[in-house]
């Protein structure tokens, strides 16, 4: 059985941007019309065996396509989700962001109810994600200093994109009110 | 918001008018109640902590163990925040979608992100959900349907022409005839060239009637709606 993700990439007619590790596209089966899905372009089933740097280029990508999704097609706002494993609902068996276009009462609910748990349910999940979160620091710091050596390859681009970004961001500055 | 009578609504409202915009970010950062838990001045149930961001409890969780993993700098919607920090941001949630899986023991998680009021983002603050899942939680309900194809099409091409303007890509268009490229070169540099002008120069209800025109909703409104 073929990966349908990877099956898209053979076809080529739904994708609207790939590279040697990102691929955008748009899917047939959505929840609504304007979702663009974000993949890795290697085949992996979840989150958890992509390496860094293809994550930090998928996020980055799904925050471009997220802005075009709001300029483009009007969206007021819009969700990135990644279903990642089974149980998490995750249908297609390789990694993906969705990026999923909202406008006000648009009837879609991808809200949760929240809940009230009890204070000693609380206190265990902390102790236990503590636990694991405090191991993480140092993992953290060592990928920063992976990404210096990566980062020398695909400068050009890149340092157009940032300029973009800062006189957005300048831009949005001035004009809150 | 504590109580506040209608004068002293009148007088901060004047005051934010004429704020800066070094001075406006400091103002809604003093308002956020998760730049206070950043700061340390809101106890919170803190599972993960770097230079750039950390890692909450959400307390009102949609599952047992929904960490909020939020950036220290205060950006309300996605689009404020430079690439390296989502991409940090993002690497951060892996490392704890890992250990999720590993101690909650659930056969899966969740990254999910609400970008803008519209799409159910409740805090000024942005954040991104890391929620533990297991099948038939309901969490989210996420039926898909099938496209028609004329509509997947439209997408496409939209999505398609934006993204590739973002990213400086030139389309790599196959050229049936010269005259029609010519076209599309000149349409582009119209866009490019004098949409910055009024931006600047137009402000307050003056620039909202000019984006109804343009049929669009720029990035600031959506980030405004907050407010």
């Amino acid at each position: 059985m073929t990966c349908e993700y990877c099956q898209l990439l053979d076809q080529k007619g739904s994708i609207i941007y790939e590279d040697a590790e990102v691929v955008v596209a748009v899917k047939d089966t959505v929840i609504t019309a304007g979702q663009i899905t974000v993949f890795t372009k290697e085949h992996f089933t979840i989150l958890e065996m992509v390496p860094d740097s293809v994550i930090q280029k998928c996020c980055v990508m799904s925050n471009k396509v997220s802005i075009a999704v709001f300029e483009a097609l009007g969206a007021q706002g819009t969700n990135i989700i990644i279903n990642n494993g089974l149980g998490a609902g995750q249908k297609v068996p390789h990694v993906a962001l969705e990026i999923v276009p909202r406008r006000e009462n648009d009837g879609l609910i991808l809200q949760w109810q929240p809940k009230q748990l009890m204070e000693d349910e609380m206190e265990t999940a902390y102790l236990l994600l503590k636990a694991e979160g405090d191991k993480l620091v140092n993992i953290g710091k060592k990928q920063e200093k992976k990404e210096v050596v990566n980062a020398q390859e695909p400068v050009k681009g890149k340092i157009q994109d940032k300029a973009g970004k800062k006189n957005y961001l300048m831009g949005s500055l001035r004009r809150m009110p | 918001m504590p109580d506040i009578t209608d004068e002293q609504r009148k007088a901060l409202e004047e005051k934010i008018k004429h704020m800066s915009p070094e001075e406006l970010r400091e103002f809604q950062k003093q308002q956020c109640i998760f730049c206070q838990i950043i700061a340390g001045k809101v106890p919170a149930k803190k599972v993960y902590e770097d230079e750039k961001c950390i890692g909450v409890l959400d307390i009102n969780p949609a599952a047992k163990g929904h960490v909020l993993i939020m950036p220290k700098e205060h950006y309300v919607i996605m689009p404020q925040i430079p690439d390296k920090e989502i991409g940090h941001l993002f690497l951060v949630s892996k490392y704890l979608s890992q250990a999720m899986l590993k101690v909650m023991k659930v056969p899966g998680t969740m990254v999910y992100v609400a970008n803008g009021l519209a799409a159910g983002q409740k805090a000024q603050h942005f954040m991104v959900h890391l929620i533990p899942r297991k099948e038939g939680d309901g969490v989210i309900d996420s039926t898909e349907k099938l496209l028609d194809l004329p509509i997947q099409r439209k997408v496409h091409l939209a999505v398609e022409h934006r993204l590739n303007q973002l990213l400086g890509i030139k389309k790599e268009v196959v050229v049936i005839d010269d005259g029609k490229e010519q076209e599309t070169a000149a349409v582009e540099k119209k866009r490019d060239v004098p949409e910055p002008l009024p931006q600047d120069e137009k402000k307050g209800e003056e620039e909202e009637t000019e984006t109804e025109k343009e049929g669009g909703v720029s990035l600031d409104d959506i980030a405004r709606l907050f407010k």
